[in-house]
């Protein structure tokens, strides 16, 4: 073997990618060659500082727990008795028929559905319909940091006009807003920012309705109750809940005139 | 067992890899969460089509895609600068000279840097070669490319690396090599 032969595969030596007859081949012609040599060692040095200096970027526990959350709002969704044969035809007649995408809106929707028949719960409510934004990259219908944006949007869209703060300076980004249903009834919603975590804040005019408690975890994710303005308040995010409490009653406050 | 079962079992096991791939891919530690976020619910869309126990590249792969797809929203020049000839500007434009890079403090965050700087259709071959250790073949499949297309890139990736400004300390550590 000669240089020109060697050359091509000294990388791939180094690799451990070649087997047999060839690799001794290969070996016989390093022992005997400084050039080849060189470049064959300067491939194991090289990998030898990638391993050692460059960061191998593990998943966070943050987003760990965020695909955790995802699975149990898909597990949710699935029955719980062993799936029956015509369970599985239906699903795979609507994989047929809509595409799986439109499969995973139908599971999630239908969370959605069953929680609100069976559990007239909003906080029950809220947490799927904040898991069906964030999966169908749905969260945002207007985009705006700007609250003098997002409010005219929102009263224009709805019978009343939600107080909008931009809480940037404490880490609470406003990125936008959206409409959703909850309880049959349209509601504002806010998207706010903080840190990688995405909050939604429900807001619509207080009513009778029983107010849920002030906290709760919903499938991991918390979901803050607060009141105040007119309006019930409700954030629900993956962000811990001594983070989200404050910043809803902070909300409800409204301290900054609307 | 349902199909999050299957997914805990199989494919959760491999969110590090999936997760050290888009970071390299996207450079950015929120977007990679994002790629990653997708990637597992397509993964759980497509559970069906993972046969065997090769679910770590069959995962990558899905993530690999993730990653395209959200590039072509989010940056679609990126995709459009890496390729051809544009990609030998493009190192050259990014590289630092020797001097300044002396100048940097921790030495490891060079090769990162000059990790990072590679063109991404090299950069995800290197990763996946040197960080994920996966073989020519799993790569080729991962990548969509034929095993002779991974060889060349690999050799291209690492001999930037090695001739980069920003890691000149291994040409002085293997002593003898090219330089």
């Amino acid at each position: 073997m000669n240089c020109n032969e060697a050359a091509t595969l000294v990388a791939a030596y180094a690799d451990g990618e070649i087997d047999g007859l060839r690799s001794d081949l290969v070996k016989k012609h390093l022992l005997g060659c400084g050039g080849c040599t060189a470049q064959y060692q300067s491939v194991l040095a090289l990998r030898a500082q990638l391993r050692a200096e460059v960061p191998y970027f593990s998943a966070s526990p943050a987003l760990r727990a965020r695909v955790h959350a995802t699975l149990e709002a898909v597990r949710a969704a699935l029955p719980s008795r062993p799936r029956l044969a015509t369970d599985r035809w239906r699903w795979l007649t609507g994989g047929a028929l809509a595409g799986c995408t439109a499969t995973m809106l139908a599971w999630v929707l239908g969370t959605a559905v069953i929680d609100w028949r069976t559990n007239e719960d909003i906080a029950v409510d809220a947490v799927a319909t904040h898991v069906r934004a964030t999966l169908n990259n749905h969260l945002i219908e207007v985009a705006s940091s700007d609250q003098h944006t997002v409010k005219p949007w929102l009263s224009a869209r709805l019978d009343y006009s939600p107080p909008v703060q931009d809480l940037a300076n404490d880490g609470f980004t406003l990125t936008g807003g959206r409409l959703d249903t909850l309880e049959r009834q349209r509601v504002a919603t806010l998207v706010y920012r903080y840190r990688q975590h995405t909050i939604d804040v429900f807001v619509r005019p207080q009513s009778d309705h029983a107010s849920p408690p002030a906290l709760r975890t919903v499938r991991g994710f918390n979901v803050a109750h607060a009141s105040g303005s007119g309006m019930d308040w409700l954030a629900v995010s993956d962000v811990s809940a001594d983070v989200l409490s404050p910043f809803v009653q902070r909300l409800a406050r409204a301290e900054v005139a609307p | 067992m349902s199909d999050v079962n299957r997914f805990e079992e199989l494919v959760l096991p491999h969110l590090d890899a999936a997760h050290n791939l888009a970071r390299w891919l996207t450079r950015n530690p929120d977007d990679a969460e994002d790629v990653v976020q997708e990637a597992c619910l397509r993964a759980l869309k497509y559970l069906g089509a993972l046969h065997s126990n090769d679910a770590r590249p069959w995962f990558l792969t899905i993530v690999r895609h993730a990653f395209y797809d959200w590039c072509r929203r989010n940056r679609p020049a990126e995709i459009a600068r890496d390729d051809g000839t544009a990609i030998e500007m493009a190192i050259d434009d990014a590289a630092i000279d020797p001097e300044q890079a002396a100048l940097r403090s921790s030495e490891s965050r060079l090769l990162a840097n000059a990790v990072e700087e590679l063109p991404l259709a090299y950069r995800e071959v290197l990763i996946l070669r040197e960080l994920e250790e996966l073989s020519y073949k799993e790569i080729a499949r991962i990548v969509d490319i034929p095993i002779g297309t991974v060889m060349s890139r690999l050799a291209r990736a690492r001999s930037l690396l090695q001739r980069s400004p920003l890691v000149y300390l291994i040409g002085e550590r293997t002593s003898g090599g090219e330089r």
